[in-house]
């Protein structure tokens, strides 16, 4: 009756369980750690996309959406219903789930962040909590508690590399998360409307001025957030398998990316989810896997008491 | 109406309560209401602490199950494996959770808003995670077995009605305690750490001394129903005191109202006795709660208490104009 | 005589910005001291960096002769050191009498223990706390508000509330910054009977005020800032006629 809600998810793979089938007793030392930097790197790649999530938004409202996992879990599940019930090859179901998440996310800015007046950081975190929770709920009772399995998008022939192997679909990860990456620099950093949404957080009042309306850049970043997530959904979810209380753990962890880089500093984040994706991975190869989600908590506590700007970030001055 | 006067006077009330508290039990006509009242008890004194730390003093703590958790497997452990009596177990729980409070609370509480809130999140699951690794010592995820039954100074507290009345006392000292902390010195300078940090430091409050002091407190507030839980059910294990409660604890906080002692135990009362009348309520356990949160936050940010005695407040005012209004044509 | 308060080489810089720039200044006792300068000088910067709500760039703050620059603010304020805020910071969901008697915090020492527990001395003390609470809203004429929730106050009501609560930590040296922006004719004249009385109970005052008549009014001493610098000081007629201050308050071109 009382499952463990809260943790039950685990990624189902990596060097101590899952799908690389390799064998390592015919490994030495050295290629073992390649092994699981390879693994690390992959797992960060997905932790710094759902990073760039909690940024984007951050960037734009300096509020932290704590239902960002949840777009991470609808972009996984989405795509499963989109191969399932409509028959979609894989390509067309994942745009399909980005474009649902991007509404999602649309709908609760509207729906759930906007509405209060002049509200208070905690309840902006409760509401962003009362989401999470909500949207959780809601896809239990859509997909039910099952994991669903989607197939790797191009085969599960591991590709040799130095003694170590890499899954296809780890080139995908990284891949995406390259591209996304890129594109969310250009963007930001080249066109109106992204250096807009930048503006409208540090200057709300002169955002104004130039005649961009803060309401809709919000509205804006929680849509691009809901895609970024949405895509590590997609990219992840042949290797880790899609289940509706995935989206805790996959937030958690994303969030550390983003304190470990430095929130607000999009290279930090990404910076921030590879080192956590390799020292969670040696920790599990090396250490126990058991205590590997305990290891980036570790890693989270220590960096916000004695960095909370993050390795990257800088320190803004409060204002008296 | 009545909430209202006994805001004004706690004390009055708290007879009241003490009262409601005893003729409980002759209401209820069946034996499994006392189980959900105890339930309720246990939850109402984590809510009440909750209360004092995020309601009264406005920080906020996401990982509260983990000190709830601590006080059960503390004592569970030391029941279960080396036979100590409860009274052993809860003063060693208080001194070790009293201590970790201390230790982690001086470094948290210098953090704000969402760090703070993901710093007590991230706490609470390194404590989970122990919970369930450290099988040696908690039998893993499959839990804990054999903690012995309630036992005082060799009274045994073996019927649910008996550990109804112990629940209630442990729930009206707390309430006591709690009650004058708020009225005092200390509930103040709470209060003003909440409206103002700035204004409260130059003052002359000590404002990490008293976030400390009041994190710790309210950790030793869960500590007490971890102990009282793990010796009613005498079996635990981890799923009871992960993230999912943390938040539940955190929405009874909300629902009862921020920084209301009475309105704690209101939202820790209807949380915890929902799903126990409504069984459509199962499935969609998760989801209301999320919604309950969200509504609750944009219609009555100040609690649903609060607001419910807001709008009878304008209510009774209307009705006064109305009645001014309308005398001069009378 | 020896200053209460005393700054050497005080400098704050916000990147590029250097709101306080190597400032000495010197208050001394049982004066009335004003700070003026335009908007920008770096006023509010000066007490936030005395009280040490922000830390300074880099100097030093005597406080009767013993450095003060890196204690807590709290303990400052223990020493005898209080101010308010130009924009209000009153605890605004609590009573104007809570706010008040938080003021009292430090002359009283009610713990969570002996609180929790209501021993004897807490109750005597809570009672001794409460009535001089009510004189201190006596002396300031919010007597007749005592129980309204201060966030509900007229905007006047709550300076004058601030300046209440402040008093009633019995400061040695209470430091005001713009206590009546915002205020009309009237509310500004009592200001000025208010700061006048305070001056009675033996705290000296550091004024910051734009409101240039209430300055020359009440204060024997003025100071003026100008980007973080000290560029004049002296009797209130003195500046007046000063060539620096005009310039400053004028504009270069
Ligand atoms: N927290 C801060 N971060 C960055 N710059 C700041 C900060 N606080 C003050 N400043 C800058 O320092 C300078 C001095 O500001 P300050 O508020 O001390 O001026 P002031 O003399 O009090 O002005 P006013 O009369 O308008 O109150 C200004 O240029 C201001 O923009
Ligand atoms: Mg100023």
């Amino acid at each position: 009756m009382n499952r463990p809600q809260a943790l039950c998810y685990k990624i189902k793979w990596g060097p101590d369980t899952g799908p690389p089938r390799y064998d390592h007793n015919n490994m030495t030392f050295e290629q073992q750690i390649l092994q699981y930097l390879i693994t690390g790197v992959t797992v960060g790649s997905i932790y710094a996309l759902i990073g760039m999530g909690f940024n984007i938004i951050y960037n734009s409202t300096e509020i932290i959406n704590f239902a960002q996992g949840e777009f991470v879990m609808l972009g996984g599940l989405l795509t499963v219903s989109g191969m399932q019930l409509l028959h979609l090859p894989v390509p067309f179901a994942a745009i399909l789930a980005i474009v649902g998440v991007s509404l999602i996310g649309i709908t609760l800015d509207r729906a759930a962040i906007r509405p209060p007046k002049d509200p208070s950081p905690i309840t902006l975190i409760i509401i962003t909590i009362g989401a999470s929770i909500f949207i959780r709920g809601m896809s239990s009772l859509i997909w039910g508690k099952e994991p669903y399995p989607i197939p790797a998008f191009s085969g599960e022939e591991p590709i040799p590399f130095f003694g170590a192997v890499i899954q296809p679909q780890s080139v995908w990860v990284m891949g995406v998360a390259l591209i996304v990456v890129l594109s969310l620099r250009q963007f930001f950093g080249r066109t109106l409307t992204g250096k807009a949404m930048m503006a409208s957080a540090v200057q709300p009042r002169a955002a104004k001025l130039v005649g961009i309306e803060a309401s809709y850049m919000v509205l804006l970043s929680f849509a691009l957030s809901g895609a970024v997530g949405a895509a590590a959904g997609i990219v992840i979810a042949p290797m880790s398998m899609v289940q509706y209380d995935m989206g805790v753990m996959m937030g958690l962890k994303g969030f550390c990316a983003a304190i470990i880089g430095g929130i607000g500093h999009p290279l930090g984040v990404v910076f921030g989810g590879v080192i956590l994706g390799i020292v969670e991975s040696l920790g599990a190869g090396l250490i126990s896997s058991g205590y590997k989600d305990a290891i980036a908590f570790v890693i989270l506590l220590l960096m916000l008491f004695f960095r909370p700007q993050g390795i990257l970030g800088k320190t803004k001055g409060e204002r008296v | 109406m009545m909430t209202l006067s006994l805001m004004k006077k706690p004390l009055a009330g708290f007879v009241l309560f003490s009262i409601l508290l005893l003729l409980l039990p002759f209401t209820v006509t069946n034996d499994y209401y006392i189980n959900v009242l105890i339930i309720i008890g246990i939850n109402s004194i984590i809510v009440i602490g909750l209360d004092l730390l995020v309601g009264y003093t406005g920080q906020i703590s996401l990982g509260h199950a983990a000190f709830y958790g601590l006080g059960a497997y503390i004592t569970g452990i030391l029941s279960a494996r080396w036979a100590w009596p409860p009274i052993g177990g809860l003063l060693i729980s208080l001194v070790m959770v009293g201590i970790l409070a201390f230790l982690i609370g001086i470094p948290t509480l210098k953090l704000h808003g969402h760090y703070l809130a993901m710093a007590t999140l991230g706490l609470g699951i390194i404590v989970f995670i122990f919970f369930q690794e450290l099988d040696f010592l908690t039998g893993g995820p499959s839990g804990l077995v054999g903690i012995a039954p309630m036992s005082l100074f060799g009274i045994p507290f073996d019927s649910d009605l008996s550990y109804y009345y112990l629940v209630s006392a442990f729930l009206l000292a707390t309430l006591l305690l709690s009650i004058n902390v708020v009225r005092s010195r200390v509930g103040r300078a709470l209060r003003a750490i909440h409206g103002s940090e700035v204004a409260a430091s130059v003052l002359g409050v000590n404002i990490s001394r008293f976030k400390v002091g009041i994190f710790v407190l309210s950790a030793l507030y869960a500590v007490t129903a971890g102990w009282l839980y793990a010796h009613y059910i005498t079996f635990i294990s981890p799923s009871s005191f992960g993230f999912m409660f943390s938040i539940k604890l955190i929405t009874m906080v909300v629902i009862g109202s921020l920084g209301s002692l009475w309105g704690a135990i209101f939202g820790a009362a209807l949380l915890t006795s929902l799903p126990e009348f409504l069984v459509v309520f199962e499935n969609y356990e998760t989801s209301v709660f999320g919604l309950i949160l969200i509504l609750v936050m944009i219609f009555m940010p100040r609690g649903l208490m609060r607001g419910l005695e807001d709008l009878i407040k304008r209510m009774i005012d209307l009705g006064r104009q109305n009645l001014k209004e309308r005398s001069p044509t009378s | 005589m020896n200053p209460v308060l005393k700054t050497e080489g005080l400098s704050k810089h916000f990147g590029g910005v250097k709101a306080l720039d190597q400032l000495d200044l010197e208050i001394s006792k049982g004066a009335i001291q004003s700070i003026i300068g335009p908007n920008g000088a770096g006023k509010t910067t000066l007490f936030n960096v005395i009280s040490n709500v922000i830390p300074p760039t880099g100097g030093e703050v005597l406080f009767n002769g013993v450095k003060i620059t890196r204690k807590q603010t709290h303990t400052i304020a223990a020493m005898g050191l209080t101010r308010t805020f130009q924009n209000l910071r009153l605890f605004s969901e609590m009573t104007v009498l809570e706010n008040v008697m938080v003021g009292m915090h430090l002359r009283s020492k009610g713990g969570f223990f002996s609180s929790a527990l209501k021993l004897p001395w807490v109750f005597r003390e809570e009672r001794r706390i409460r009535e001089e609470s009510r004189e201190w809203l006596r002396f300031v004429g919010l007597h007749d508000h005592t129980d309204r929730i201060a966030g509900s106050l007229p905007f006047g009501n709550q300076r004058i509330l601030e300046l209440a609560r402040a008093l009633a930590s019995k400061p040695q040296l209470l430091m005001l910054d713009e206590p009546a922006a915002g205020l009309n004719m009237r509310e500004t004249q009592d200001m000025v009977q208010l700061i006048s009385r305070i001056r009675d109970l033996d705290i000296t005052v550091v004024l910051v005020e734009h409101d240039m008549d209430l300055v020359m009014e009440v204060s024997e001493r003025v100071t003026v800032l100008d980007q973080g610098r000290k560029i004049a000081e002296g009797d209130p007629e003195a500046i007046r006629k000063d060539e620096a201050v005009l310039k400053a308050y004028l504009g270069e071109e």
